[in-house]
């Protein structure tokens, strides 16, 4: 066994056993972080395959961004675990049984007979120098320029719902008011009180508070 | 070597996982997104392997698509959960129809 | 790789769309009290705008653009025009519906243009990425209008039901695209079509077939995968249950076209009794389930399930015949359903929505023109003769008998039976039930406005179904 076919087995076995853990632990905080292992050694397999940038794409914007979008959701809904656990045990039989079908039929299907190396021979390695994000890069701007564009408005859209849907002001909240901020001017936030210098006495504080006010108001 | 078969295989097995997930978690819709989310990985899985075999790299162009998309739809499940929350107190779809995968 | 050698003309109409929709959501939030109003407006200008060029730029000739990526062919230009029209009636139907329950927003029609965007990005691509992310864009689109109503549970649970079932579809159909790519190496749809056509044939290239049908049906909504769809067309507000149940349609006809029909075309035998076994579900599930409805609502929902049940009727046919009649029946559905929910939106006002059969009661003697209309639309979805739903069965019908399936067309035409019952019953209640609400309809003029449209074409298109039948016919070369 080469060192690439230990680690192919290795990442896989563990991509694999973290994805049952995902549907099958309670706490979907748990299920979040066995799904960020899953991720992750799904991307090392990836890289086996040359595709480096797209391992590296998948770990930064699924392990970095929608993964901790995930826990972030889960945190804040504070949901009650045990109700959604029903069912759980009665479905357990047909879920596996759905489970075992579905893989003995796609190995079949996908088995060393029809995708084996005799008939799709392992590709030459690529030479060092050669570059995965290059070749992406070429396609991605000229084929691919028009989904480009489309993949950027489903962006859009996404951003647009998520505001439209989640965003609310809440009453006694504070925000940081922007537009407030740049407004604001020295007069404001600073009273210049012209005081006597003659008068600075402790116990006149209050007199001098009530002389400013008179020249507030006048 | 490792053959194609085998990370098609490796891809089966996540996507098979992932179905069986969303039969076993009807109720828990983060599970059920998660589940969805291990389904798309599945696919990319697939689309890499084949890339990397007939040397197209039309297919990793894909999954970069599909890596946008599925981004874009985590945020979108993720609000809609949050409004379900707020109107119900709870992410328990019930009975969350009948699944034929 | 130059700008000219693009060659974006063909893809003006998106360009155009997406350009207008990025202008309302830059318009719409410095005005803050006409906001809504101005988007309405701009989002109608834009759809007649995008119809006029459409309509200019339409001939018999097949425009590719982008490296045969965007096809736009007779088929795509005439579906286009179709869900201009049909989500302007929509945004014209639903405008005073949305006010009175606080979401006449500006991102409502945004998200239902960036929702049209899709479906022209799905209707007129060659691509199985294209058609992947078209589909995706409208279905983001149309899950979060339905969640729009955000204080109401019931919207946001169906919303979440849609959701997920249309994410798992979205994830069935693209592991069936991986397998198609796999063993044809091609991610364009007319290069998949030679190589299966040069007598590629393996498991896998049958198992890519099975899974884009199962992920294809799951997404239209198609009996044994329909479940979530009564949850979801009940649980929206009425305005974008509209919206999802009329335009959408016809971009889930364009992708059944695309994907089976222009990729995996030589594979018929293969994809055939799939869609005979579902097109016979869905026919009898919708018919039958009906009956027993008491929600207005729902029971025109599961008259959907049986409408495109007919509609698969004449892809499954395989003959141009075939498919022009579905686009046919796809047009008439269309135009039925926004009557027909627009109905409710005619009952509805402020806090008050008609989706009860016992609504419908007494129609007659609050607005005897209303009825009318009713009545018209409901003849029309039970196909009795001389009303637009007639020739579109009689289409349907004709294209099956055409290619042997005499069987299958009498089972058919057994379910419309079945279904006239339902449709007859509501007319009843309409013309002979005493009304257990007086009150004088409220509706303005836009909801009457479009639905005495939608009862005319049903007349029109009933007494002169020619020029349409042309048109459908054009559209696939006839």
């Amino acid at each position: 066994m080469s060192l690439y076919q230990i680690l192919f087995y290795v990442f896989a076995s563990v991509a694999v056993l973290a994805a049952i853990r995902v549907v099958t632990v309670k706490n979907p905080v748990h299920a979040a972080l066995y799904l960020v292992l899953t991720f992750f050694s799904t991307a090392l397999i990836w890289i086996l395959m040359e595709a480096e940038f797209l391992g590296i794409v998948l770990l930064l914007v699924y392990v970095g961004a929608v993964m901790v979008l995930f826990l972030f959701v889960v945190m804040m809904l504070d949901v009650n675990i045990a109700p959604l656990r029903e069912g759980f045990i009665r479905n357990l039989p047909v879920g596996v049984f759905v489970a075992l079908v579905m893989i003995i039929e796609l190995a079949l299907i996908l088995g060393p007979a029809s995708f084996g190396l005799d008939i799709y021979p392992s590709p030459e390695p690529a030479p060092a120098d050669a570059g995965n994000t290059l070749a992406i890069g070429q396609v991605l701007y000229t084929k691919f320029v028009y989904p480009f564009e489309i993949a950027a408005f489903i962006l859009l859209v996404a951003i647009v719902a998520a505001i439209a849907l989640a965003h609310r002001r809440r009453p006694g909240v504070h925000y940081q008011d922007i537009d407030a901020q740049v407004r604001v001017r020295a007069e404001d936030r600073v009273r210049i009180a012209e005081l006597d210098a003659d008068k600075t006495r402790r116990g006149d504080v209050a007199g001098d508070s009530k002389a400013n006010q008179d020249k507030e108001t006048s | 070597m490792i053959s194609l078969s085998e990370f098609l295989i490796f891809g089966g097995l996540l996507f098979s996982i992932s179905v069986a997930g969303i039969f076993l978690n009807r109720k828990n819709v983060l599970v059920l997104l998660m589940a969805i989310e291990l389904m798309l990985l599945a696919v990319n899985v697939n689309f890499v392997a084949f890339s990397h075999f007939s040397g197209d790299i039309d297919g990793q162009a894909f999954v970069f698509f599909v890596l946008t998309v599925a981004a874009a739809e985590a945020a979108i499940g993720l609000a809609i959960l949050v409004t379900l929350f707020r109107n119900r107190r709870t992410i328990n779809v019930e009975d969350l129809t009948e699944m034929k995968g | 790789m130059t700008l000219a050698s693009l060659n974006l003309q063909p893809v003006l109409p998106e360009i155009v769309l997406a350009a207008m929709a990025c202008l309302i959501l830059l318009v719409d939030p410095f005005l803050p009290k006409r906001g809504p109003t101005v988007s309405f407006v701009l989002s109608i200008l834009t759809l007649i705008a995008l119809f006029v060029i459409t309509l200019v730029q339409m001939d018999d000739s097949v425009r590719m653009s982008f490296g045969d990526m965007v096809v736009n062919d007779p088929m795509a230009d005439l579906m286009k025009l179709v869900v201009y029209v049909l989500v302007a009636a929509v945004f014209v139907i639903s405008r005073t519906y949305l006010r009175q329950r606080g979401i006449d927003k500006g991102e409502y029609y945004m998200l239902g243009l960036f929702g049209v965007l899709g479906m022209m990005i799905t209707i007129s691509s060659n691509h199985l990425l294209l058609l992947y992310l078209g589909l995706e864009l409208m279905s983001l689109a149309l899950y979060a209008m339905t969640a729009f109503k955000r204080d109401d549970g019931r919207a946001s649970e169906a919303a979440m039901k849609y959701f997920v079932l249309g994410a798992l579809a979205s994830g069935i159909l693209l592991y069936g695209m991986s397998l198609l790519y796999g063993v044809t190496g091609n991610l364009m749809l007319t290069a998949i079509a030679e190589t299966v056509a040069a007598g590629e044939d393996s498991m896998a290239l049958k198992a890519a077939v099975v899974l884009i049908v199962v992920g294809a049906v799951f997404k239209m909504g198609i009996a044994p995968f329909h479940m979530w769809l009564p949850d979801v067309y009940e649980g929206a507000p009425t305005a974008v249950t509209l919206y999802l149940a009329a335009a959408p349609k016809v971009a889930a006809l364009a992708l059944v076209m695309r994907l089976l029909v222009d990729g995996m075309g030589p594979l018929f035998y293969d994809w055939q009794p799939m869609l005979i076994v579902v097109a016979m579900l869905s026919m009898a599930i919708g018919n039958v389930v009906a009956i027993a409805q008491t929600s207005f609502k729902r029971m025109l929902t599961y008259s959907t399930i049986g409408h495109v049940g007919f509609i698969l009727l004449g892809v499954l046919a395989g003959t141009n015949e075939g498919y022009a009649a579905a686009l046919f029946y796809t047009i008439a559905y269309a135009v039925m359903t926004i009557g027909g929910f627009g109905i409710i939106l005619l009952l509805a006002r402020q806090g008050f929505e008609a989706e009860s059969m016992d609504d419908l009661k007494g129609l007659n003697d609050r607005s005897p023109v209303m009825a009318f209309v009713f009545l018209l639309l409901m003849f029309s979805m039970a196909g009795i003769p001389f009303t637009f739903g007639f020739w579109a069965k009689l289409a349907v019908l004709q294209s099956i008998v055409g290619v042997g399936l005499w069987w299958l067309a009498t089972f058919a035409v057994v379910t419309a039976v079945i279904g006239a019952f339902y449709y007859l019953r509501a007319v009843k209640m309409v013309y002979f039930d005493k009304p257990e609400d007086t009150s004088p309809i409220q509706a303005d003029v836009n909801v009457r406005g479009v639905l005495i449209l939608s009862g005319a074409s049903m007349l029109i298109f009933g007494l002169y179904p020619t020029g349409l039948t042309a048109l459908t016919a054009g559209a696939f070369g006839l």
